[in-house]
């Protein structure tokens, strides 16, 4: 079967280039390809047009049909209007206090508890392994009620702690990081225990600096997913000026609603922009590391 | 009343320079005696609101008149969504024991807070601060009034008023009024106007069960001879009057004349519906969002087969239970002044809402206004004919919902409403049956 | 004598490490574990005994009434109405997701002008607050002035009420979660593509197999554990996707798209019912324990592959 006959290309030079990838030479494929990524750029793009259009139209112009896609007469106070309508700043600090405590605390502990199962020895450490497991099976919306109560009780409610405070236990981190140290040169950390380092010195020194690219990636998911979250957020505050980012767009929306779609599409953008311009920093980063954590994950 | 009559305009010129001018000429509407002394600091009180938009830009120039005209006390303004919103965060709130001094709660959540008795009686504050309780709205008072006691102040009350747009009914040739009867509604008006409308839009339009579609029904199924329930939760919606009304709404749709829609309010601003049953709370957005496109009407609810039928609604004032006699009076003395006869007389200009006050409808300052507005009108008129609500709806917590859900199936779900009727009743059936017991044990 | 002496000594450092690793061990997990046994254990206990009671959360305290929110959750018609709503969430979700992404990333593993733009483009709504994204759309997806209607329009397309039309409402969610997620699912897939050996393509293209078969054969296998660990995740996360859902449709019309954590939020944060919101959670909470102890059985086995 390996008949040089079925060697369907004619090009030779594929052969001979061996496993680089290179632009294909067929045209039909290549104006597909070309296509195909214009449509995928399209359906991002165009949406995304509308809402900065959107943003700087009056009401009327909004409601008008069919629509214009430039704005008339470019609405740039509808940004001013959104930015006093709902307390960005605070809304911001909040956010960002609760994205950084919230990822150091989470992390911490999935790094100690990660360090632990992976390299101190004791007895019935797998047994305990599952302790960790399980709660991989209890995802936030399950306990949504009772840590209400227990955040309500502990008097945290519309407080940076209460909003830190439930997510801060590791289940899947701490998993993700034992197979990550697991699979870390065993004689590295066996050399360090050699030269009398401690367990806090072996992680610091020699466990941490190894691990650096599994880290990164699991700082960027955890600081997303706090980032993000709304659910918790929004049962955990009742203030305007208590709340993140996230919820604080969505009471905007509540508040202004559709008679004023200008000012909360403004709202959303000003929301929106400063992750977009984070995320166009470490966006390789990012991508490469989600992926590398999946396929080795 | 609806949270889609909240939004409006957020530039309010207008509403500010008449805020100061009636901040500036309000000084004597507050004092009171219970006002701590002058030099100690001021009392802090936390007020929950759930007015946005136009509405809530009022509401805080109120919170700002209040401030600015004494120094005892100095009022927070908290906005909390809608009103369910804000009667969530309550109940989450108290868990939490982070409730606030003073919140709005709408007629369709006070009663629960009442029968855990969360809410102050403010008979000693009314009697304390010689308040005159007589120059309220008998009606709206009383409806707060529980085995003798009150437990909130009206505030932003309101009715259902039927909205029209003024040009497409003079396209359609229709005289310059809101139908008198449904039946003339549907057989001529109706026709009329389909004819001189385009193929998106649409004559009518329902609100979702959180924009209070039931409350808009209440007065459907009073104009059709049925109700929710008796005054003793006996549910009756699944009787026959309430099936007719039920099947009344459905045909709505499957006539093709009314649509379910997000936000009614935005659609009748925007041209797509030229009819609607919303708030009063609405008029001044709507006045404002149609000023140079079109003209806006208002009239009383239709008529059914069974007559009149329109219900009171909208929001009342409370006052959080177990505060510090400091407290009670400082919240006490913000209560008051919104409830006073200027400030309704500035609230209800600059929204729509009804004043409470007797003293406020009889001013001459209302009259003149009156005259200029004859939208305003149309609410005060129609308020002597008004009844207070069903208890399923106002007293049987999520009443209000259940029932709207229910109205949502048998309009964009299209399905039987003698079916639909049954399930709510079950539900509402037993959901009352705690509340028959707290209200026992409270000797109701 | 000695010898007893000398093993002794020879036992207790031994033992003294032993104890120190029992130290460091017990301070290393305590915080997590800690933490995990607050917010995550406790609550489904608490959970468990909610369930049981009534409790409106302004009462003082919750009444015990046995299993009768049980029988009032199963016996309910959302009930069924609500899981199914959650199948359908979750199997079409996850099903066009990854079927979009499978292409998506089929397109840009090829070395074409553009395609890290493009790959950022993608990924960038995954990273976006759900509610901004949800927001967003409500206003893409109005009737009449919205951006999809004012598409459809010139093909002489009715404009569909998205959000207030029973029949739209759950294709309108799941487009916005879709359109979210295809991007991240993308990438994992890119990965995915990029560890299948260039070998085998090779030996396939001599042993003369077409795009088509060597797709088949070399490539969709090739994906096989990338594609498990994007369902597996995908599916919890589908889950547990709520922001979009309260954001544009509050779980309706009617019911249209209540899933059963928008039912966990419902019961509890809205109805207020703590007893009904705990039946919910408890049943989710099952669901997802079957679920991830299929994950985590999966995981194990890949990982003693390697």
């Amino acid at each position: 079967m390996n008949s040089p006959a079925f060697a369907f290309t004619p090009r030779a030079r594929d052969t001979q280039a061996g496993r680089r990838w290179r632009p294909s030479t067929r045209p039909i494929a290549t104006t597909g390809a070309y296509l195909g990524l214009a449509c995928a750029l399209l359906a991002v793009g165009l949406p995304t047009w509308w809402i900065i259009v959107g943003a700087l139209k009056t009401t009327n112009e909004i409601y008008l049909v069919p629509s214009t896609w430039t704005p008339r007469d470019p609405q740039w106070r509808n940004f001013l209007a959104a930015w006093h309508a709902a307390p960005f700043f605070a809304m911001f600090v909040n956010s960002l206090a609760v994205t950084v405590a919230g990822t150091v605390a989470k992390l911490a502990n999935a790094i100690f508890c990660a360090y632990a199962f992976a390299f101190i020895p004791i007895p019935g450490r797998n047994v305990a392994f599952f302790f960790v497991l399980g709660a991989l099976m209890i995802p936030e919306e399950v306990t949504i009620l009772p840590n209400y109560l227990t955040v309500a009780a502990l008097g945290y409610v519309n407080t940076v702690p209460g909003l830190v405070l439930p997510t801060i236990g590791s289940a899947f981190a701490t998993f993700f990081l034992r197979q990550a140290f697991l699979s870390l040169p065993r004689e590295v950390i066996d050399a360090a225990k050699v030269d009398g380092a401690g367990h806090l010195a072996t992680l610091w020194h020699v466990v941490l600096p190894l691990a650096r690219p599994v880290l990164a990636t699991l700082v960027l998911l955890t600081a997303v997913a706090r980032w993000n979250d709304f659910l918790w957020p929004l049962v955990a505050t009742s203030r305007a000026t208590t709340r993140t980012l996230p919820v604080g767009v969505y009471f905007l929306y509540s508040q202004e609603g559709t008679a004023q779609w200008g000012v909360v599409l403004a709202g959303t953008i000003i929301v929106i922009v400063p992750i977009l311009a984070l995320f166009l920093v470490v966006q390789r980063h990012l991508v490469e590391g989600i992926a590398s954590g999946a396929v080795k994950g | 009343m609806t949270r889609h009559t909240r939004r409006g305009a957020i530039s309010l010129s207008a509403a500010i320079t008449a805020g100061a001018a009636l901040a500036a000429c309000g000084g004597e509407a507050t004092g009171g005696s219970g006002a701590p002394a002058a030099s100690s600091a001021p009392v802090k009180i936390v007020y929950w609101g759930a007015f946005g938009g136009n509405l809530g830009k009022t509401q805080e120039e109120v919170v700002k008149q209040f401030n600015d005209v004494q120094k005892n006390v100095v009022v927070e303004h908290q906005f909390q969504g809608s009103y369910a919103d804000a009667a969530n965060k309550l109940t989450a709130a108290m868990q939490a024991k982070q409730a606030p001094e003073l919140v709005v709660l709408s007629d369709v959540w006070w009663y629960k807070f009442y029968l855990n008795k969360a809410l102050q009686p403010l008979d000693d504050l009314i009697k304390s601060e010689k308040v005159d309780a007589k120059d309220y709205v008998d009606s709206l008072f009383n409806e707060y009034v529980q085995g003798g006691k009150s437990y909130a102040l009206p505030f932003a009350r309101s009715t259902p008023l039927f909205y029209y747009n003024k040009d497409i009914w003079k396209k359609a040739g229709l005289p310059d009024r809101a139908p008198k009867t449904w039946d003339e509604f549907t057989k001529d008006f109706v026709p009329k106007l389909k004819s001189v409308i385009d193929s998106k839009q649409f004559v009518f339009a329902h609100p979702s069960s959180a924009s209070y579609i039931a409350w808009v029904f209440q007065g459907v199924i009073w104009q059709f001879g049925g109700a929710f329930s008796d005054k003793d939760f006996k549910i009756q919606i699944g009787e026959p009057k309430g099936v007719q009304a039920g099947e009344f709404y459905r045909s709505s749709i499957k006539d093709g004349w009314a649509q379910a829609s997000k936000d009614v309010d935005a659609d009748f601003r925007g041209g797509v519906t030229v009819a609607l049953i919303g708030s009063t709370g609405g008029l001044v957005g709507h006045e404002q969002a149609a000023d140079g496109k079109f003209g806006v009407g208002t009239g009383f609810l239709p008529e059914g087969p069974a007559g009149f039928g329109c219900p009171t609604g909208g929001a009342g004032v409370s006052m959080v239970a177990g505060l510090s006699k400091e407290k009670q009076s400082a919240a006490f003395q913000f209560l008051n002044f919104s409830t006073n006869p200027r400030t309704q007389a500035f609230w209800s200009q600059q929204t729509g809402y009804m004043p409470v006050r007797k003293s406020t409808i009889d001013s001459k300052e209302m009259l003149d206004f009156l005259k200029l507005k004859p939208n305003f009108k149309t609410a005060l008129d129609q308020l002597p004919r008004t009844k207070f609500q069903d208890s399923a709806r106002v007293f049987i917590p999520n009443g209000d919902e259940i029932i709207g859900k229910g109205l949502e199936r048998i309009t964009v779900q299209q399905e039987a409403p003698s079916v639909v009727w049954k399930d709510i009743t079950e539900i509402l059936t037993k959901e009352a049956e705690p509340v028959l017991k707290l209200r026992k044990a409270l000797g109701g | 004598m000695t010898s007893a002496r000398d093993a002794r000594q020879a036992i207790v450092p031994e033992l003294d490490a032993r104890h120190r690793h029992l130290a460091a061990f017990v301070l290393f997990v305590a915080p997590n574990f800690l933490a995990l046994a607050l917010f995550s254990y406790w609550p489904l206990v608490r959970n468990v005994y909610l369930s049981f009671t009534y409790w409106d959360m302004i009462a003082p305290s919750p009444v015990w009434i046995g299993a009768s929110n049980w029988i009032d959750v199963f016996t309910s018609k959302p009930f069924w109405r609500i899981s199914g709503n959650t199948l359908t969430f979750t199997v079409v979700s996850v099903g066009v997701t990854m079927a979009l992404a499978l292409a998506a990333a089929l397109l840009l593993n090829q070395k074409l002008l553009g395609r890290d733009l493009v790959r950022a483009v993608l990924f960038a709504p995954a990273i976006l607050p759900g509610s901004a994204v949800a927001l967003v759309w409500t206003f893409l997806l109005a009737p009449n002035y919205g951006f999809v209607s004012q598409l459809a329009a010139p093909l002489g397309l009715p404009s569909i009420r998205w959000l207030t039309d029973p029949a739209w409402a759950m294709p309108a969610v799941l487009l916005v979660v879709i359109w979210r997620r295809v991007g991240y699912d993308a990438v994992i897939f890119i990965a995915g593509l990029q560890g299948i050996s260039k070998e085998l393509y090779e030996a396939a293209r001599v042993d003369g197999a077409n795009a088509w078969q060597r797709f088949r054969h070399v490539t969709l296998p090739g994906l096989a554990p990338v594609s498990f660990f994007l369902l597996v995740t995908a599916i919890l996360a589908s889950f547990q996707s709520f922001d979009v859902i309260r954001v544009m449709t509050s779980g309706g019309p009617v019911i249209a798209t209540t899933t059963l954590i928008y039912q966990v939020y419902q019961e509890a944060f809205v109805a207020f019912n703590a007893g009904r919101a705990a039946v919910y959670a408890t049943i989710l909470f099952l669901l997802m324990l079957s679920l991830t102890a299929i994950q985590v059985r999966l995981v194990e086995r890949r990982v003693t592959y390697e």
